[in-house]
């Protein structure tokens, strides 16, 4: 049993990206998408990258990096998530109407908020 | 149940006991995590299904209306026929996309309504009820589309919920408790060694002042 | 990738989903046949969605719903209503939440 939890807990990140790529690269790129580590393709919703690029000024389009990570660890307590990054708490915190100060600190009902919001440009990543 | 676990009573064994916990416990606080992250996707896509059904099936009726119109209006043979001589190349672009490591389907449908021409059936059939009829299952199927898609990711999502939850259950029920009595069982072991030990010395050190 | 739509039915269903463009259709008549044909659009790498009433989905009964688990991701396959409008009453993904989530967490969800 604790191999196959292991193997879980291998397999936990394996959606994840290689290498996240910006707000500017993915909107201008015909096919906005990321290689993930288990070698298939995620790809972002163009409606989902416009609706970013109006939420933050033009400048800071190289800085946001996505999938936005939307960190759950259970030392935060269970439900609990962090999003890392200034630009990237920035506008988690516009589309939750919460003051972000380098990260942001949200719980369950703001996650699940936020995945509504951003399907694809959001991604769970457990600590 | 520590008699399950074949331990020897050691500090050795108590460091790589201690470990094992630690892991387990770290595993079922992260599967935890992720079920709980599985259970909030699949109410958000059952949410969506609801919306999506009711809108689907009510298209769908609406259409059966407008073709059982048509098949009383221009005959079942004739429509029939119709139904052979129009384009049936409707094309659906499906990829998949990744929700914690699982595959759901994102399908893409281009235009799926047309004009009387492009539907292709001989013009010397075409009808306003016919029209009508194609226009109506062309809506349908077009939302029957997105309802596909969403229902095989709630599918999909649920069944890595289920696997999810037994992992958790047998951490939490079997696993956990189990190594945590093969530690106690190695700590009152050791405890009660070390009480012999404490003895055996006080004996040996008043052998000793006797004989002094 | 580009897939083709297929359909399963009566000949109302099916009739006018080919009206809508779909280009595989089957009128269902017995159930050996239909089964056959079923197994035949799940086989094709071509087809990315079968429509199938639920009436022949019953008529099918156990056989459809293995071959359900034993099928890829694609084709999707989804059940609709007939002409008549029929849907069984125990909604399949109702069980499924059941058994995954739990009664208690559904009741309080509806109860929102």
């Amino acid at each position: 049993m604790e191999r196959i939890i292991k193997l879980e807990l291998g397999r936990l990140n394996v959606h994840l990206p290689e290498r996240r790529i910006s707000l500017r690269e993915a909107l201008s790129s015909p096919k906005p998408s990321v290689r993930t580590r288990d070698g298939s393709t995620h790809f972002f919703k163009r409606e989902e990258l416009e609706s970013l690029s109006k939420l933050l000024p033009e400048t800071d389009w190289d800085k946001l990096q996505l999938p936005i990570l939307i960190a759950l660890d259970p030392k935060l307590g269970r439900g609990a998530a962090r999003i890392s990054g200034e630009p990237e708490a920035r506008v988690a915190g516009k589309i939750l109407n919460k003051r972000a100060a380098g990260e942001l600190l949200i719980y369950r009902p703001e996650v699940a908020a936020l995945r509504r919001e951003l399907p694809t440009t959001t991604q769970y990543l457990f600590m | 149940m520590a008699a399950a676990l074949a331990v020897s009573p050691t500090r050795m064994e108590l460091m790589k006991l201690r470990k094992r916990v630690g892991l387990a416990q770290r595993g079922h606080d992260l599967l935890k995590e992720k079920m709980d992250a599985l259970v909030m996707e699949f109410f958000e896509v059952l949410r969506r299904i609801q919306d999506s059904r009711a809108k689907a099936l009510e298209q769908l009726s609406k259409a059966h209306r407008a073709l059982s119109n048509c098949f009383a209006v221009m005959g079942t043979l004739e429509t029939m026929q119709a139904a052979r001589e129009t384009k049936r190349e409707l094309q659906l672009e499906i990829s998949t996309r990744f929700i914690m490591g699982i595959t759901v389907p994102a399908v893409e449908v281009g235009e799926v309504e047309r004009n009387a021409v492009a539907r292709g059936y001989s013009l010397h059939m075409t009808s306003s009820e016919l029209d009508e009829a194609s226009r109506e299952f062309e809506r349908a199927l077009k939302l029957l589309v997105e309802l596909a898609e969403l229902e095989a990711s709630a599918f999909a999502i649920a069944k890595e919920l289920e696997k999810t939850k037994r992992r958790v259950n047998a951490l939490e029920y079997i696993l956990i408790p189990r190594l945590r009595g093969a530690l106690k069982f190695i700590m009152m072991r050791l405890d009660e060694m070390e009480r012999e030990n404490f003895t055996r010395l006080k004996r040996i050190k008043a052998i000793l002042e006797e004989r002094g | 990738m580009s897939y083709r739509v297929a359909v399963i039915g009566d000949l109302d269903t099916t009739t006018g989903m080919a009206l809508a463009g779909a280009t595989y259709a089957h009128v269902h008549a017995t159930k050996d046949e239909t089964l056959a044909k079923l197994k035949e659009f799940l086989a094709s790498d071509e087809i990315g969605l079968i429509l199938l009433t639920h009436r022949v989905a019953e008529e099918l009964g156990f056989e459809f719903r293995q071959a359900m688990r034993a099928k890829r991701l694609l084709p999707l396959v989804l059940r609709i209503p007939d002409k008549t409008g029929y849907t069984p009453k125990v909604d399949e993904l109702r069980e499924v939440i059941r058994r995954t989530v739990g009664a208690e967490i559904m009741v309080k969800k509806e109860g929102e």
